[in-house]
Formats: C-alpha cells, sequence, structure tokens
C-alpha cells in the first residue's frame, strides 16, 4: 500500500474531500444520473465476512479476469466493498449504472455476467435477485425489500466503499466531522451534540452515550482513555464485525472526536480474535489514518494528541464486560471488578474511561455532520436513531438489517428478511443473545426498542436476532444459553459460578426426561437470585432465557416433565425418531418404515396398529404431522410418510386382528363408549385388546363419525372405512347405531344400568353459526350439515353457483363436494391462501378440479331476492398488523366485490353444545363446548366419567382423535383396575437391516400419484392412487433412520405418552 | 491472525531453539509495554503452534512475571492451548444461529467421523476438533471452520466429504514433504 500523506489542516481536507466525492459518489449514480465517461460500468463486489466464506474473492477473481480477456478493463472498474448485508444470498455484486443486485454468484456465473451485461449490456436475469416464494426476479437493487425498507446511517459506507482506501472514506465525508469538531466546537459542545442527538449505547445496556462522556470529561486525572468494544460475544450478533470490515474509519474517526471531547490521547480497541479479517482491515486503517495525520501528534494541525492501538480478545466471553475488558487489556485474566467504581472514575489501569461499542461509535460521525436534530428525527421518544439487528435463524434473507428504533418485530422478520423459510411456523425471536429473552408470536407488533422490550422480558443488547420456527424447542434453547454462560462464568462469584451451574442441571434433567414440576419453580427463583446478587452484567442476566421462556412456553417445560414430549421434536432424551414424536398416535414411523423397504407388509401394518388402528384411514386423510419433521427434509425433501403408508395398506386384504389379552375380570366390567368416531373407536379397540368388551353408542346410522359423515369418499372410500370397523368389531367390541345421548339415554341412566366407566366423545358435530345480513335466507347451509346429509342420505340439494365461505378443510370438502355434484364453487376466504387452515394438498387439488378461490375476500352481507340466495356482498382485505395468533390481520379495504350465487355454504368452524352431553352431571367445562379432561388420561371431574377427542380439545385431527382415545382407554384401565397395562406402549426394536456408516441414498422424494382433474370432477371415486412397488420401496429407503441406535446406547426412557 | 502466520509447523520437527529466540525479541520488544502479557502469549502460539512449558517459562522471567500468573491468564481464555494441535483444526460454531439451524447434529457428526471428542486430536494427528463461539458468519448458519477456511449451510449427512477433503490435501503435502526430503 502507498504511504499517505499528511493532512495539514482542515481545509485541506475539505479540498480533498470534494475531489474524492466526484469518484466515490458516481460509481453509485443509476440512471440518467450516471455520468457519461469513458468508464461504462462500475462492479461492486461484497467482500464481508460472509461473502468471502461463500467465496466471494474467486468471482472476483474471475470477473477481473474475465474482463481483462474481453478488452473491457479501460471500461469497467471492480471494486471490494465491505459487508451489503444479505449474506444469505452470497456472493453478491452490484453492477452500475443500472444498479443491478446479482445473488448467489459462483466464478461460472461471473464470467457470464462480464460476457453478458459488462459486454453487451444485458442483464443475466438468472442470477439476479428472486423473491421468495414466488421466485420472481427482482433485478434492480432499489426493488429488494430486504435493502430498500432499510434506514442506513451506522452502515451508511458499508457496500458502498472499499474500506481499505482512506480517500473513499473522505470522499463520504469522512473525517469531516473531525474537521469540524476541532475547529469549531469546545469538548462540552461535542458532547452537549451527543446529548441532544439521545445516542445510547448499542452495546446492550442502552446507557445515554454522553453521560458516559461526560462524566469522564469531569473525572479528575490528566490520563484519559478512550476504548472501543468489538469483543462482540453474543452469539449470534456480527454487526460489529461489518462495521469494521467495511467501514473501520468511521470507528476510529468517532474515538478521536471522543478523545477531544473527554480530554484523552490514547485509546484501544479491543476486538474478538475470532474476528481476524476485521483486525486486519483495522490495523490498516489506523496505519493510514495515522499517515493522513488523523491520529498521532497535532491532528489535522490542531493542538491535540491521540493515538489508537487494538488489542486482540482470547476467547472470553465475559470480556465484553466492560470492567473485565479493562482487566483483559492490562494482560490479566479478564475477571470483573465490582461498581463503583464506574470506569468513568477509574477504569483502564484505574485512570478515567469511556467504554462504547463499534456501532454507537460509527453514528457519531453521521451526528456531528448532519446534526442532532436529524439523528434524533428516527425513533422513537426514548430510543433515538437506527438500531443494526444481526437477523439469522429461520428466516428468509439472513443478514444485518439496519431500521429505526421502535420498528416492529413483525415487520423486520417478514417485510425485510422475508418470513419463515420452508413453510414452517414462526415461534419466537431471541433477541439480546445469551443476556437476552424471547418473544413468542402474539408479541410480533412490539416495536424493537429500550423499553418495549425489556417489558416483555427480552432485551436490545447487541442485536443479535434469532428467529426460531415450530422445530425449535424452548427448553432447549434455555439450556443451550445457560450452558453456554455456565461454560463462559469466570467464576470470580459464586451466584454465577454455582448458582447457574445447579439451574443447568435442572434444565439437563428435565430435556433428558427426568424433570419435576417443582424444576420449574426452582428455575424461576434461582434466576431471580442469581440477577440481584451477581458480581457483573454477565451473571445478572445470565438467567433472563431461562426466566423468559418458562414466561412465554411454560407448557413446553410442563411438556417436558409431565408427558415427556418434546413438540420440537429436538431434546434426544425424549424423541427416538423426530417423525415418531410429532405423531400424536406415537406410531414407531421408521419401524414400518423400514419393514415396507423389505417388503414385509404384513409385519409393518402390524406395527402401525400398535399404536393405531386405522392404518388405512390415516394413509388417506392424515395430515402427517411425521413429515413436517421428518430430518430427511434437511438433506432435501422428507421422507413421504403418508405415500409409503399407502402403499402398505393396499397390501392387506383383510386386517388382522393385533395382540388381545383375554381377561375374564376384563371383560365382565361394563365399560360405554359414546360417539363411533376415531376417539371413541380407538379407545374401544384399545380397551379390547385389554379382554374389555366395550358398548359403542353411536347417534347416526352408521358408525365412524366425522370419518364418514364429513369426509367426502373421493379421500376416503367407504369400504376400507367399514374394514377396519369391522376388525374392531371383531375384537368383541359391540357398535350400537341410531343411540343418541340425550334422546335415547343418559350419562346418569348408563351408570344406573351398571356401567363402570364411561368414554365420551361425541366430537363436534355442529357447524358454528354466523349472523350477517341474509344469514336465514333460503339456500344458506352450514358445511358440516351439508356434508353430513350427502354422506349419509346420498343425496343434498345443490345450487348452480355455489359460494363457500371459510379456509378449513370442512370449507374445501364442502367445495369439491358441491363441484362433483354439478355446481360452479367459489370458495371465499378473508386471509391469504397461506393462512388457510386447510391442508395445502387440498387446496391445490381443489383448484386442479376448479373450485375458485377468492382470498383476501370477507363476506359483508348475503344477498336476499324473494326470500332466497342470490349471490353475496363482500369485501376486499389486505394484510394488516399481527394478531395474537402471529398471523397478519386482514383488514376492510374500500374497494366491494358482489357474487352471484344461488347457494351459500358456511364453513366457519365446528362446535358442541356441552351442557346438553352432560345434562345435570356435576362435570366441569371449558367454556361453552368443551369438556376438561386430563389431557394423558382422559379424567373429567366425574371419578366415572372420560371424555375425549372434539369433545375434550375442540376441532382437531383424526390421528389427534386416535392418541386421545388411546389415553382415555389406559385411563380409564388404570381407573378400573388400579394399574396401567398398555404393553404396546413398550417400544419395540424392528429388525431390519441398517448400515449406518452408509452414505444416504439420493432418490428424490416422490410425488403422490392423483387422477387426472378432468376424471375425478364429476365421480366421488378416490382422488390418490397408489404407487408401484418398486416406488413404494425406493421412497421407503430415503429414510434416514434417525431411530437407529448402536446397541449399547438403546436405552431409552420408558413412554409416557 | 496468529494461527494463519504461524512459523513452525508442528508435524515438522520443531525448531525450539530458533523458535525460543524469536520469542526473546517478542518479548524484549513488548517488555516495556503496559498489559504486554496476552500478545506476547498470542504470538508465542503463533511460533510453536501451541504454548508450550518452555515458552511460558521464559515469557513468565521475560516479563518479570510470576508463573502462576502466567499460567493463570493462559487457563482463563480458550484460544490457549498447552497441548499440541493436528495439523488441520476444524471448529464447529455453536452461536445461537448455528445451533438453532442445526449445529449440534453437525458436531455430533463430526465428532462420529474422526472418533474423537471435543477438545481431542485424532491419533494420526490429522484433525483436532473445537466447538467455537459464533465466527460471525450467522447468516450462512450452521457454519463450521477447518483452519482458515469457512464451511456454511453445512449439512450433517454430508460433513464426511468436507473432512475428506482435507484428509487428500494433507495426503498430498505430506507425501512431497516426503519426497523433497529424500
Amino acid at each position: 500500500m502507498t504511504a499517505h500523506r499528511k493532512i495539514p489542516t482542515p481545509a485541506a481536507l475539505k479540498v480533498l474531500a470534494a475531489e474524492y466525492k466526484i469518484k466515490v459518489e458516481s460509481r453509485i449514480q443509476t440512471g440518467d444520473k450516471a455520468p457519461s465517461g469513458k468508464i461504462k460500468h462500475h462492479v461492486l463486489v461484497c467482500t464481508g465476512g460472509g461473502c468471502i466464506a461463500s467465496g466471494a474473492l474467486d468471482v472476483k477473481a474471475a470477473m477481473e479476469q474475465e474482463i481483462k480477456r474481453l478488452g473491457l478493463a479501460s471500461q469497467v472498474k471492480v471494486f471490494a466493498t465491505g459487508c451489503l448485508g444479505p449474506c444469505a444470498v452470497g456472493p453478491v455484486v452490484v453492477v452500475y449504472p443500472e444498479g443491478t443486485f446479482y445473488e448467489n454468484l459462483t466464478p461460472k456465473s461471473a464470467v457470464r455476467i462480464a460476457r453478458e451485461h459488462l459486454k453487451k449490456g444485458k442483464i443475466v436475469e438468472e442470477f439476479v435477485h428472486k423473491k421468495e416464494p414466488s421466485k420472481t426476479p427482482v433485478p434492480a437493487m432499489k426493488d429488494i425489500e430486504f435493502l430498500n425498507k432499510q434506514t442506513k446511517i451506522v452502515l451508511r459506507n458499508c457496500g458502498i466503499i472499499d474500506p481499505l482506501s482512506i480517500e473513499e472514506y473522505i470522499g463520504r465525508d469522512g473525517y469531516l466531522a473531525l474537521a469540524k469538531v476541532l475547529t469549531a466546537m469546545k469538548p462540552d459542545e461535542v458532547i452537549e451534540i451527543i446529548k441532544k442527538s439521545g445516542l445510547r449505547g448499542r452495546g446492550g445496556a442502552g446507557f445515554p452515550t454522553w453521560m458516559k462522556w461526560s462524566l469522564t470529561r469531569k473525572a479528575a486525572g490528566d490520563e484519559k482513555y478512550m476504548l472501543c468494544n468489538a469483543d462482540e460475544g453474543d452469539p449470534g450478533a456480527f454487526m460489529d464485525r461489518s462495521v469494521l470490515e467495511g467501514d473501520p474509519h468511521s470507528v476510529i474517526e468517532a474515538m478521536v472526536i471522543g478523545a477531544y471531547a473527554v480530554g484523552a490521547s490514547k485509546g484501544f480497541v479491543y476486538c474478538r480474535a475470532e474476528y481476524p479479517l476485521a483486525v486486519e482491515r483495522l490495523n490498516k486503517a489506523i496505519e493510514s489514518a495515522r499517515e493522513s495525520g488523523f491520529l498521532g501528534t497535532a491532528i489535522l494541525g490542531a493542538d491535540f494528541n491521540f493515538d489508537l492501538e487494538i488489542r486482540m480478545g482470547a476467547g472470553a466471553f465475559v470480556c465484553g464486560e466492560e470492567t473485565a475488558l479493562m482487566t483483559s487489556i492490562e494482560g490479566q485474566r479478564g475477571e470483573p471488578r465490582p461498581r463503583p467504581p464506574f470506569p468513568a472514575n477509574k477504569g483502564l489501569w484505574g485512570k478515567p474511561s469511556v467504554l462504547n461499542n463499534v456501532e454507537t461509535y460509527a453514528s457519531i460521525p453521521a451526528i456531528i455532520n448532519r446534526g442532532a436534530d436529524w439523528f434524533a428525527s428516527f425513533g422513537t421518544e426514548k430510543s433515538k436513531g437506527t438500531k443494526v439487528f444481526a437477523l439469522a435463524g429461520a428466516v428468509t434473507m439472513t443478514g444485518l438489517v439496519e431500521v429505526p428504533v421502535g420498528t416492529p418485530l413483525g415487520e423486520i422478520i417478514y417485510d425485510i428478511g422475508g418470513g419463515i423459510p420452508n413453510g414452517k411456523k414462526f415461534k419466537a425471536a431471541q433477541i439480546g443473545g445469551p443476556s437476552g429473552g424471547c418473544i413468542p408470536r402474539q408479541h410480533l407488533n412490539v416495536p424493537v426498542d429500550y423499553e418495549s422490550l425489556s417489558e416483555l422480558g427480552a432485551i436490545m443488547g447487541s442485536g443479535g436476532l434469532i428467529v426460531m420456527d415450530e422445530d425449535t424447542c424452548m427448553v432447549d434453547v434455555a439450556r443451550y444459553f445457560l450452558d453456554f454462560v455456565q461454560d463462559e462464568s469466570c467464576g470470580k462469584c459464586v451466584p454465577c459460578r454455582v448458582g447457574t451451574k445447579r439451574m443447568l442441571e435442572i434444565l439437563d434433567r428435565i430435556c433428558e426426561g427426568h424433570g419435576e414440576m417443582e424444576d420449574i419453580d426452582r428455575l424461576i427463583s434461582l434466576g431471580h437470585q442469581i440477577r440481584d446478587t451477581a458480581l457483573c452484567g454477565l451473571g445478572q442476566t445470565a438467567a433472563n432465557p431461562v426466566l423468559s421462556t418458562i414466561r412465554h412456553f411454560r407448557h413446553e417445560y410442563e411438556a417436558h416433565i409431565r408427558q415427556k414430549h418434546c413438540e420440537a421434536g429436538i431434546c434426544p432424551g425424549l424423541v427416538r425418531a423426530p417423525c415418531q414424536s410429532a405423531c400424536p398416535a406415537h406410531v414407531d414411523v421408521p419401524g414400518f418404515v423400514s419393514l415396507v423397504g423389505e417388503k414385509r407388509y404384513s409385519e409393518a401394518l402390524k406395527l402401525h396398529r400398535e399404536r393405531n388402528p386405522f392404518a388405512s384411514v390415516c394413509a388417506r386423510v392424515c395430515f402427517h404431522t411425521c413429515e413436517d419433521k421428518c430430518r430427511r427434509a434437511s438433506l432435501d425433501d422428507a421422507v413421504s410418510i403418508r405415500g409409503i403408508k399407502r402403499y402398505m395398506v393396499d397390501q392387506e386384504l383383510k386386517p388382522l386382528i393385533p395382540a388381545v389379552r383375554d381377561n375374564k375380570e376384563n371383560a365382565r366390567r361394563k365399560v360405554a363408549i359414546i360417539g363411533a368416531g376415531p376417539a371413541g373407536l380407538s379407545c374401544a379397540y384399545f380397551l379390547a385388546r385389554l379382554g374389555y368388551q366395550p358398548k359403542v353408542f353411536e347417534a347416526e346410522p352408521r358408525p365412524g363419525g366425522m370419518l364418514v359423515q364429513t369426509i367426502p369418499a373421493y379421500r376416503l372410500p367407504r369400504e376400507l372405512l367399514a374394514r377396519e370397523i369391522r376388525m374392531i368389531e371383531r375384537m368383541g367390541v359391540e357398535i350400537k347405531t341410531g343411540k343418541k345421548l340425550g334422546r335415547d339415554f343418559t350419562l346418569e341412566s348408563l351408570k344406573m344400568l351398571g356401567y363402570d366407566a364411561v368414554f365420551v366423545a361425541v366430537g363436534a358435530p355442529d357447524g358454528v353459526r354466523v349472523e350477517m345480513p341474509g344469514s336465514d335466507a333460503r339456500g344458506v347451509v352450514e358445511s358440516i350439515a351439508f356434508l353430513r346429509e350427502y354422506n349419509l342420505r346420498g343425496s343434498v340439494k345443490v345450487g348452480k353457483k355455489v359460494i363457500v365461505v371459510g379456509g378449513g378443510n370442512a370449507a374445501i370438502d364442502a367445495a369439491r363436494t358441491a363441484l362433483r355434484l354439478g355446481a360452479g364453487v367459489t370458495v371465499v376466504y378473508r386471509r391469504t391462501e397461506a393462512e388457510m387452515p386447510a391442508y395445502a394438498e387440498e387446496i391445490e387439488q381443489a383448484s386442479q378440479e376448479g373450485v375458485i378461490l377468492q382470498t383476501l375476500t370477507a363476506p359483508e352481507e348475503i344477498i336476499v331476492k324473494n326470500g332466497a340466495v342470490a349471490g353475496m356482498r363482500c369485501r376486499r382485505m389486505k394484510l394488516g398488523e399481527f394478531d395474537r395468533s402471529g398471523r397478519r390481520r386482514p383488514e376492510g379495504s374500500g374497494e366491494e366485490l358482489v357474487l352471484d350465487a344461488d347457494q351459500v355454504i358456511l364453513a366457519i368452524g365446528q362446535t358442541l353444545d356441552a351442557q346438553k352431553v352432560i345434562g345435570d352431571l356435576p362435570v366441569e367445562l371449558i367454556g361453552k363446548s368443551q369438556i376438561m379432561a386430563e389431557a394423558l388420561t382422559g379424567k373429567t371431574s366425574v371419578p366415572w366419567l372420560f371424555a375425549g377427542g372434539d369433545a375434550a380439545v375442540g376441532p382437531s385431527s383424526v390421528v389427534e382423535a386416535v392418541a386421545s382415545g388411546e389415553r382415555a382407554a389406559v385411563g380409564m384401565d388404570a381407573y378400573l383396575t388400579g394399574e396401567s397395562h398398555a404393553f404396546w406402549r413398550r417400544e419395540a426394536v424392528v429388525e431390519t437391516g441398517f448400515d449406518p456408516d452408509a452414505d444416504p441414498r439420493m432418490d428424490p422424494r416422490g410425488a403422490l400419484v392423483l387422477l387426472p382433474a378432468e376424471r375425478r370432477t364429476n365421480n366421488f371415486d378416490e382422488v390418490e392412487q397408489s404407487w408401484s412397488e418398486t416406488e413404494a420401496v425406493r421412497q421407503a429407503r430415503r429414510c434416514l433412520r434417525c431411530d437407529y441406535r448402536a446397541k449399547e446406547e438403546s436405552e431409552s426412557v420408558p413412554c409416557q405418552k | 491472525m496468529a494461527e494463519s502466520n504461524r512459523l513452525c509447523d508442528c508435524q515438522k520437527q520443531v525448531d525450539e531453539v530458533k523458535c525460543l529466540k524469536r520469542l526473546d525479541a517478542v518479548i524484549k520488544d513488548y517488555r516495556e509495554k503496559p498489559g504486554a502479557l496476552i500478545p506476547v502469549l498470542q504470538i508465542a502460539q503463533g511460533l510453536f503452534g501451541y504454548l508450550p512449558e518452555v515458552a511460558l517459562k521464559r515469557i513468565s522471567l521475560g516479563l518479570d512475571k510470576s508463573y502462576s500468573e502466567v499460567a493463570g491468564v493462559v487457563g482463563f481464555y480458550s484460544f490457549f492451548s498447552t497441548v499440541p494441535r493436528g495439523r488441520n483444526l476444524v471448529r464447529v460454531c455453536l452461536g445461537t444461529a448455528c445451533y438453532v439451524r442445526g449445529g449440534k447434529q453437525v458436531l455430533e457428526a463430526i465428532k462420529k467421523h474422526l472418533g474423537i471428542d471435543v477438545g481431542q486430536t485424532t491419533p494420526d494427528k490429522l484433525f483436532s476438533l473445537e466447538v467455537a463461539r459464533c465466527f460471525g458468519a450467522c447468516g450462512l448458519a450452521p457454519a463450521i471452520t477447518v483452519n482458515d477456511d469457512v464451511h456454511q449451510r453445512v449439512k450433517s449427512a454430508k460433513v464426511h466429504e468436507i473432512i475428506n477433503s482435507y484428509r487428500k490435501v494433507s495426503r498430498v503435502k505430506a507425501a512431497t514433504h516426503k519426497r523433497a526430503k529424500s
């Protein structure tokens, strides 16, 4: 690098600045403003740490070589810049004057850009940014939402200038703030400007910056220090790294300004050893600043001296704490010191010291240049300016994001970050790293500022923002952070050293399945004690992640402790395989899949029916939560478990009766089950396996509940259902149809007849009525009633133009049934398709068949002519703020829409009149529509009465009902005999071949086979078809066998589910 | 970074005398500087590849600090190592972003593949395994580094490919080294 000439005076600097400004600014001008000259293109290559890791340097080299080869060297200039922000899609390159943003580049694609764009002026669409999930190309940088929704103050130069060039920094008004301070301002005036700007420390605690400066200025002593905290320890934050790598001079300039304000002559930057590139670039920047006369003696000709040195950390998180950082610079173990005395009075080597964070410093030159009022115009009343967030985790666009303080969390995650990838649901965002807390989805609207976050138990911290989706276990996250701080605790004070250890032990045992309910309170009380008594910030905040996850996700802790269940499928002690853990019925998925892989179909089926009798039904109607958790998805796509199951059940000629334990005593006990739906019949099935002979009462003429009444035959052929019900009957279960609770008998009358225990599984059979103008007109029906009438009676009145209102499975079932009966069908739903509760496959199949979806449309009024439906007036909606379910609330826009119709089917929801079910029995209810029952046993507040399925938990899925029936069977057996005999819950080892060291087979996930749409719209033939044997076996062998354990470690916690 | 400009390859016969001589020069440079101990240790680790006792003793004498103080500082910071490392240092990031994106599974897979635990070195001295807390590559999680190369979005089912690529390079290097010697 050439040596820089010393700049003697502020006036000389201004001349240079004007000269360099033209150079730097001209390269980022677009359109008409672009200068016309010899240079046709400027190419900016991001060389932030992320892009370098992705191969940016190779991309740059390849492009430069190709430019030379094409003879364009005099027309195209290539620059290396600091971090542009969107690390997820790196390496990235911006080509001016078009302002075209290229992403995910390789040396090969760089060559193509040189040939087509730089040579021929043709934008290479293949490599421009693609908007997720539609994949629409967005060539212009200014149209990319991740970038254009940001406000860049701290990162103002990152991605624009060459970080190693002091000239380019000067060309962006660099060191002009310093010149202004040195020529026109007294130290107190500098502090006053910072005070007026409202700048607060960006390192975490948000302490007003001016106050630190003012206290240090007033402190006695001639020797003072200006320190910079670049020990960005929060695992998940990388904005300091990007500033140091992308714009190191902004930090140097601010430190000189600060030194002038407080009267310091020496400064240190304490940087983590994990950031070698940042250290390297900062070192070079310091060197050139010194040569140019911005550091050293008589800076810019003024009577002011200051110099700067870098000290590298050596891998200790606690050194981010201010007093520990100073002890570390002093060359000792980085242990914190008690405060007071505060560093402003006694800091480094006992001298008054200011310690600010990188990001805080980087704002300061901009504040001086553009004024305190300008800076204060961003942000909220109490928190001014902007904050950089390191957006990472389960979010589409990861990277650095700078927004005004107080921007709602949801906007950062969804509008800028592009939401959650892979169709997963948002669960929580962790803000502030190991000292911070989590924000759950019901608070997505929270403005991200110091005060609002601390109200929710989180902190702004350094700005690490980790997005977590449904696959994250919050107990595991808490344990992770505690493990981190426990590991990093310096050991000086007892609360932190011993307290965090005890908390970690408790969390460990909860995650391993040995927790007790009292543990939750123990964690809370220990956490509070550590917070109140630890010596430094590390200890005082160590318990925050635990306290905040308990506050917002207590149910997950309880599920780990009581049900030994980890909802996310993460905790190894509780999860044999994530698919099995995600199945409510706990079917041994890897077991039956691997048996299918060896063509051992009847063994596979037997294994399935150990936990779920309705193999054939579930192969068709289950929405396969198992596949959502399949680990294979992280490699390519989830194993098609339902497709494999479908092939397996199709190989069965007649269902075999599973293992039954004859028991004369149990056979004598009288057990009644009300409702022959999936919950009731599963309960009967499992009771029968224990030797009971329960009697099932069904109100309708045919057993099956919702399976037969509402699920259409094109999804579930009736003969298959009947076969599985006959299997249950053959096990000694008696089903009495046409017997309705409340009409033919009551709960008390059953008791009088000598029944020892009764299971209520009557479902949620009533459609929810909505009142809107015209809803009592002729032609308005409710979806459940509509489906029931068609499925049980074989015919139903259908209009020519039908509108279905709703977005759940009942809505889609009703729509597709009406379509098959000859109607033109429109589904009206007030949110977007992505938010429809119906299964995605169903929605897609409905569209293929010709059902029209009118999403973001809310019904306002049913238009009535002569007492009959004539149409519907709707309002177009747009998405507004986030509601408590974490979904955007639809808001009315001005636009109206009128649809013609002669029938309206309302599919708003299902419910149960629970009071009518229990009659005069003193059974506790939840609201008016659910019977309160213990989740693990189905026990109600009346000892002999059990409840399950939709009647207990509200409308849910078939497999949930099956699971609930099984749990009630175990609960009733325990009630009747005093102990549990659920032999099917014991985990059996399936002997199938598996080589743990072999590479996974790379066959892609197979698609379901469907009847062509034109062959299914006028009949009720089954839409989904089975695979060939070759395909089924190939698909089964894609399984990664997460259940596999080497023989010695196969010991596991007994299953409680 | 100290690691990358290490002067003595620990696989070679370490020329201890030469390294100690250089260390003496470093100590002389830093002697008068306040807070010199940590930078000197960092440079020493760069020279030797780790911190052997003989170097620590030299530093203790040279900077006029008790050996216990020097050892105390070395023990405190995770970057300092008093045992030699393998030729390739594999560091698995378990920062928050990497953790929630599957860093733990990646670590398990590497452990299984190398047959060593965290903090250990393979018997052939080719690989050492460590856990790191965030390289600031959160946008590319889960990340691991092998020496100075960052590998991003690592899939646990594919770690063997990464590791084996270094195995090959190391073998080639060792072979050329042998040939050059003979």
